[in-house]
């Protein structure tokens, strides 16, 4: 079973803030959501138009964000054994992860417009595109995030708790391709 | 100052979801009906999200008010797509 010490106070203040800016996202992303299982459980027609996904593109994309939640934990692990080179590889691998999964999305978006498939297209594409895209900005926020800690670590900045911070959304952002991810490519 | 903690083995559940990653995928050629393949890819997804929330965000480590906020806004989003699910499905 872990155990926890106590923390300091601006670590637990940082913590508490990045939750509760977690809690908001829920209901972001749980609107939007659930307006799309709504809408489709409204419209058989949707499967067909799903259809025309990519399910190994977004597999080969599960495997990467799930990799990047294990990079960005161990980039934590590192940070607390205090070893600062071990912080900036694995803060380094997840920011070249996420950017993987940018790049495939981006490929699968080009793809899909170049099929017609814009997100004027009908109902389906305007959910496709407004929920890969709302997760994918989240994606790029984190990178940017972890970038300014990997910049700050490089200079022999602490990056302290922060790390933790960082780590906390960059995982709710993996868990919300989690559920993505059958929603949109597996579900019937 | 840091929080000392005893890690889980971030490889360990890394591979346990890349596990549960393709059985959903598989789950999909399954000769089942269409609502129990669903049922069966999002028990998977929960059981990923819940891996990744617990070992990964350490909340098998944090204190209540972590939880709460962690699980509030989750019952409501639930709560809020059941109450609306029979009026928007099945009346329109």
């Amino acid at each position: 079973m872990a155990a926890v010490s106590e923390q300091s106070a601006p670590a637990l203040r940082g913590k508490i803030a990045i939750w509760w800016l977690i809690a908001s996202e829920v209901m972001v992303f749980g609107g939007a959501v659930g307006s799309y299982i709504m809408a489709r459980a409204a419209s058989p027609g949707w499967s067909a138009e799903a259809a025309h996904l990519s399910t190994s593109m977004a597999t080969i994309n599960t495997f990467v964000l799930l990799t990047s939640s294990m990079t960005m934990a161990m980039a934590f692990a590192a940070y607390q054994k205090d070893d600062q080179r071990g912080v900036q590889k694995f803060l380094l691998c997840t920011i070249l992860l996420g950017l993987a999964f940018l790049g495939i999305k981006a490929y699968e978006y080009i793809s899909h417009i170049t099929e017609n498939a814009a997100p004027w297209s009908g109902s389906f594409w305007s959910f496709y595109y407004l929920l890969t895209g709302l997760h994918a900005l989240h994606v790029i926020a984190g990178v940017v995030v972890n970038v300014i800690l990997l910049l700050a670590a490089g200079r022999g900045l602490r990056t302290g708790y922060r790390i933790e911070i960082a780590g906390l959304y960059w995982h709710f952002v993996d868990i919300v391709w989690i559920f993505l991810f059958p929603l949109l490519y597996l579900s019937y | 100052m840091t929080t000392e903690r005893v890690h889980p083995n971030y490889v360990a559940i890394w591979v346990w979801l890349v596990v549960l990653m393709v059985a959903g995928l598989l789950a999909t050629h399954l000769p089942l009906g269409k609502p129990a393949i669903n049922n069966l890819i999002f028990a998977i997804a929960t059981v990923k999200a819940v891996l990744v929330a617990l070992n990964y965000m350490h909340l098998k480590s944090e204190n209540w008010l972590i939880y709460a906020l962690a699980i509030v806004p989750v019952l409501l989003v639930v709560a809020m797509t059941l109450v609306l699910f029979p009026d928007i499905v099945f009346h329109h």
